[in-house]
């Protein structure tokens, strides 16, 4: 089982390898005699907490890299984000990084204890997933244009993860780009408000879009609008806000990063092996149940990424307010 | 057991008005949080303010500290006799837990607290404080690190 | 509907060799992890959700049930061996609990909280088969006035549950409320009370007030009762069971508790704690015990195990058919479904037959495995009470210290729990009890969003906590419990002042 296993994540390797032209030449396996921990953000549960328990899972039994997950959860990522941050950079401590500390909190906190970029070595892309607007079926909206018009009329409710989580974010992002007002109701998670969108206590609320496929399938939601670039090919009816004319795009990514100064020997081949990794297609099924689409990218354009990010993110935190 | 009962309620029994001294910490802590919700900004009643919650609630304790406040004013007693140096012991223990637990490592912390925090037991002589101690500590590694797995590190090379 | 066949379908996969494996894996691991003070079910099931990742779903879920309830189950054996409870829930288990532990009657406890939580679980189960799809309908009737009404009445009850009065007890409910408020306020994101510490931004744990109030100030009162060397108790090994008469004195209450449990379980976010709260209060009313609540009584034991056991199994009903996690340890839950693809909703019921009724059916075969493992071992738990105190309690300070310092990796933590604690022994000399403060401090911010979210929803009109019928109930039912009470303490403070 186990040897069918490698081989066949040798030859996937030898595939992306040649595809992907030139990529470092490391190779894959354990870097590390001792146990790797990988610090999440979040408390357990969550997608993040559960790609780095999936990433924990099949270093180990792939290639014999001991790793734990170590949940730091608090003040929106900045204690995980620090606590990384000065670690020795010996390949043992990562984190799976995501917008909260690396996007959002640089702009929205006056002052953070670290730095997004120089202050780490980032490693490697993991993927992202894409928010989008759902709206009551009974207010017969399908397009952004329709629930512009409609908002005009009676400003309606939307439900968000959070104050300054991606879902309110957005929600600011589209109020703005449409210049109406809305009132927004946060809740602590998607699950509650979409409990209350069911309970037809909210009029839209904002969530990640193929999580909630089940919903759209069912017409118990309708999903007007979509903030990737393009269309998810799990919901291909699903259309973009760009294409109907209004340019939001906010994607939630997320990656493995390192204390600055980690050896780029090391962090090509923990690149190599995380990569590996998601080439699995039982591991790839699991990142697209989660709703998160895969991208593979080197360690210098993972870094080059994270630096773009917060420059994309930026206008968007101050116009949603949340800027300290 | 009922014997040592009745007398600690003899050397506890009507203390007077001392026996309001935690009704009146009560009081004061009310008073702080109603303070602090009306700086935070009460709101409106359709969107509330962030301290219009601890506002009220800190409205409500302070009139109930109050009236605790005139009952225990009439003499009321204490629910024990305080044990100050049990106090310590416990304190300066989870102290020394937390300046050892990040600096030294999970085993020199745990073999520490339970050093210090059996310190005020006379008849447990100091080796056998010392290999009490050796015992707690192998134990939280082998429970902690070696069979649940946390991510605590054992020692940190100083 | 045939509740019956598909229930018998589920007893078929939960009868496979290797469900029932991973089912008594799940309630043994559950078990001892939930013992250790401050390592509740959230942390066990965090452990071992790496281990479900290889298995089927419905294997993966028995076995994370299991976790859970065990680990709810183990947590109230600290409770009652130690006074240190791992949950608000189980905080109600103490008051009863402990007392019997210092008369010896450890044994007789567990074996109490045992039952109870076989028969809660049992009741929990019923529940679950035959009313799942009612009771999701019902969680999703309420809307967030309706919310804020049940934890009104919920805090009312736990006011009741105190021993130094309703008046202080209510007192200690708000102090709740109050400190809950330290932290990120969740409406606007502005930071209250935390007095630019950054590990404040995200308020008190749970699990740290629970340890300071608890844990922290029983070891400071207990070292001069115990230490002078002797082992102060002594305890019948072969008496566990209790008396003929203490068993039908119990079964009432089971039932009750039970019952009472899988109604509120089924709401989520606040399902145990008020559960426990609501099926004590309820029993110092009507049990014929109830004079002697609060000083060691079966029945108080027994009732919040049963209610928070069923409102466990409950729990499962808001998470499964709604996708809506009442609390972390169900969160878990929902990731461990989402990794083998299954999106927990209202399609579950129909798509997935065997995993629903497998687990309803593994709630049986878990509770029978719970109580089949955990009677034997009662004689263990109450042998950890011969050692000597002065061997004891440091050690139970390091467990309270690894406990606490493994919720965030952070040594913070530790600090607040010493400050609690010193709080929290202050104010138990001036007979202000811990439970009521902890309940508070648990659904206080819960109750506050609830309130704000059913302000923002109304436009700001607040008669619509009296327009929905749901929530003008609950009011009123509160309203009624707060007027009796007040005329009861005014007519017993008056007595108290003649006689003086």
């Amino acid at each position: 089982m186990k040897l069918t296993r490698r081989t066949f994540v040798a030859a996937s390797l030898m595939c992306t390898t040649l595809l992907s032209a030139p990529v470092a030449m490391a190779e894959p396996g354990a870097w590390s005699d001792e146990p790797v921990r990988i610090v999440v953000t979040f408390p357990p549960g969550g997608t993040s907490d559960l790609v780095a328990r999936l990433v924990a899972q099949y270093l180990d039994t792939e290639f014999g890299q001991k790793a734990v997950v170590d949940n730091r959860p608090g003040a929106a990522g900045t204690v995980a984000a620090d606590y990384v941050a000065t670690q020795p950079a010996d390949g043992t401590t990562f984190i799976l990084a995501n917008n909260a500390p690396f996007t959002i909190a640089p702009t929205r906190f006056q002052t953070i204890p670290y730095e997004p970029v120089e202050g780490f070595t980032h490693v490697a892309y993991i993927g992202a997933s894409a928010p989008g607007l759902f709206v009551q079926p009974g207010l017969g909206i399908t397009s952004v244009d329709d629930y512009l018009a409609y908002a005009k009329e009676n400003p309606p409710t939307y439900g968000s993860s959070g104050v300054g989580s991606i879902s309110h974010i957005l929600g600011e992002a589209v109020n703005a780009k449409l210049d109406i007002e809305t009132i927004h109701v946060p809740y602590q998670g998607s699950a509650p408000a979409i409990q209350d969108f069911r309970a037809g206590v909210l009029d839209t609320f904002y969530d990640m879009v193929v999580q909630n496929s089940d919903m759209i399938e069912d017409k118990e939601a309708v999903a007007i609008a979509i903030a990737s670039p393009e269309r998810n090919p799990e919901l291909p009816d699903v259309p973009t806000f760009a294409e109907q004319g209004y340019d939001v795009v906010i994607e939630n990514w997320v990656g493995l990063s390192a204390p600055a100064g980690l050896d780029p020997a090391v962090a090509d081949q923990v690149n190599e092996t995380v990569l590996a990794v998601f080439a699995l297609p039982e591991v790839q099924q699991r990142l697209t149940d989660l709703g998160i689409t895969h991208t593979a990218m080197s360690v210098g354009d993972y870094t080059t990424f994270v630096e773009e990010q917060i420059d994309v993110w930026k206008p968007l935190i101050i116009s949603a307010g949340i800027a300290e | 057991m009922p014997e040592a009962a009745v007398s600690e309620t003899d050397k506890t029994s009507h203390i007077g008005w001392q026996g309001a001294i935690g009704s009146a910490l009560l009081l004061g802590l009310s008073l702080v949080f109603m303070l602090g919700g009306l700086q935070l900004g009460l709101g409106s009643p359709f969107r509330l303010g962030t301290g219009a919650f601890p506002f009220i609630s800190g409205l409500l304790l302070a009139g109930l500290s109050t009236l605790n406040l005139i009952i225990d004013l009439r003499g009321s007693q204490l629910a024990e006799v305080p044990d100050w140096i049990g106090f310590l012991a416990i304190s300066a223990a989870l102290a020394i837990f937390a300046l050892t637990a990040e600096r030294f490592g999970l085993v020199p912390a745990a073999f520490l607290t339970t050093v210090v925090a059996s310190l005020p037991d006379r008849s447990l002589p100091l080796f056998k404080k010392v290999i009490l101690g050796g015992v707690v500590a192998t134990g939280a590694w082998l429970l902690f690190i070696q069979a649940l797995n946390l991510p605590f590190k054992a020692f940190v090379g100083v | 509907m045939d509740i019956l066949s598909s229930f018998y379908g589920g007893l078929l996969v939960v009868l496979e060799p290797q469900n029932l494996m991973y089912c008594f894996a799940g309630v043994f691991l559950g078990t001892f992890i939930g013992v250790l003070p401050g390592i509740g079910s959230l942390a066990a099931i965090a452990m071992i959700l790496p281990l479900t990742f290889y298995l089927e779903p419905t294997s993966a879920l028995v076995m994370i049930a299991g976790v859970y309830y065990g680990a709810e189950y183990g947590g109230s054996i600290a409770s009652i061996l130690m006074n240190i409870p791992g949950t608000p829930a189980a905080s109600i288990t103490c008051i009863d609990g402990y007392p019997l532990a210092r008369k010896g009657r450890a044994g007789v406890a567990l074996f109490s909280t045992a039952t109870a939580s076989f028969g809660g679980g049992i009741i929990g189960m019923i529940v679950m088969a035959a009313l799942s799809p009612s009771l999701a309908t019902l969680a999703l009737s309420f809307g967030p006035a309706d919310y804020f009404a049940v934890i009104l009445l919920g805090l009312v009850a736990a006011s009741a549950v105190a021993n130094g009065g309703a008046l202080r007890g209510i007192s200690m409910v708000v102090a709740g409320l109050m400190l809950g408020t330290i932290g990120i306020d969740l409406t606007t994101g502005d930071l209250r009370y935390t007095m630019g510490i950054p590990e404040l931004r995200d308020g008190v744990h749970i699990v740290i007030v629970a340890m300071g109030l608890f844990g922290v100030t029983e070891l400071i009162v207990s070292i001069k009762a115990n230490v002078g060397g002797k082992s102060t108790q002594k305890i019948d090994y072969a008496d566990f069971y209790p008396s003929k008469q203490e068993w039908k004195s119990l079964f009432a209450p089971i039932l009750r508790g039970g019952s009472i449990g899988s109604f509120f379980g089924a709401l989520p976010g606040t399902g145990q704690t008020i559960a426990a709260a609501i099926a004590y209060a309820v029993e110092k009313r009507v049990s014929p015990q109830r004079k002697d609540f609060g000083t060691g009584v079966l029945p108080g034991v027994a009732v919040p195990e049963a209610a928070n056991n069923s409102a466990t199994q409950t729990a499962f009903i808001p998470t499964l058919t709604l996708g809506v996690p009442g609390s972390p340890p169900m969160a878990l839950v929902i990731g461990a479904l989402m990794i083998h693809g299954i999106t927990p909703g209202p399609r579950l019921l129909v798509e997935q037959p065997n995993l629903f009724w497998g687990l309803v059916a593994s709630f049986l075969i878990g509770n029978v495995m719970l109580l089949v493992l955990n009677i034997p071992l009662i004689g263990l738990w109450v042998r950890l009470l011969q050692i000597p105190y002065k061997y004891m309690y440091p050690t139970i300070i390091v467990l309270i210290c690894m406990g606490v310092y493994s919720l965030n990796n952070n040594v913070f933590d530790i600090w607040l729990t010493l400050v609690i604690g010193a709080a929290g022994y202050v104010m138990r000399l001036f007979k202000f009890e811990p439970a009521p403060l902890l309940i508070g401090f648990v659904l206080g911010p819960i109750m506050e969003e609830q309130l704000r979210r059913a302000m923002l929803l109304s436009r700001g009109d607040p008669m619509v906590f009296l327009e929905r019928p749901i929530s003008a109930t609950l009011l009123a039912i509160t309203a009624l419990i707060l007027i009796g009470a007040s005329f009861a303490a005014f007519r017993s403070y008056r007595m108290t002042r003649n006689q003086t």
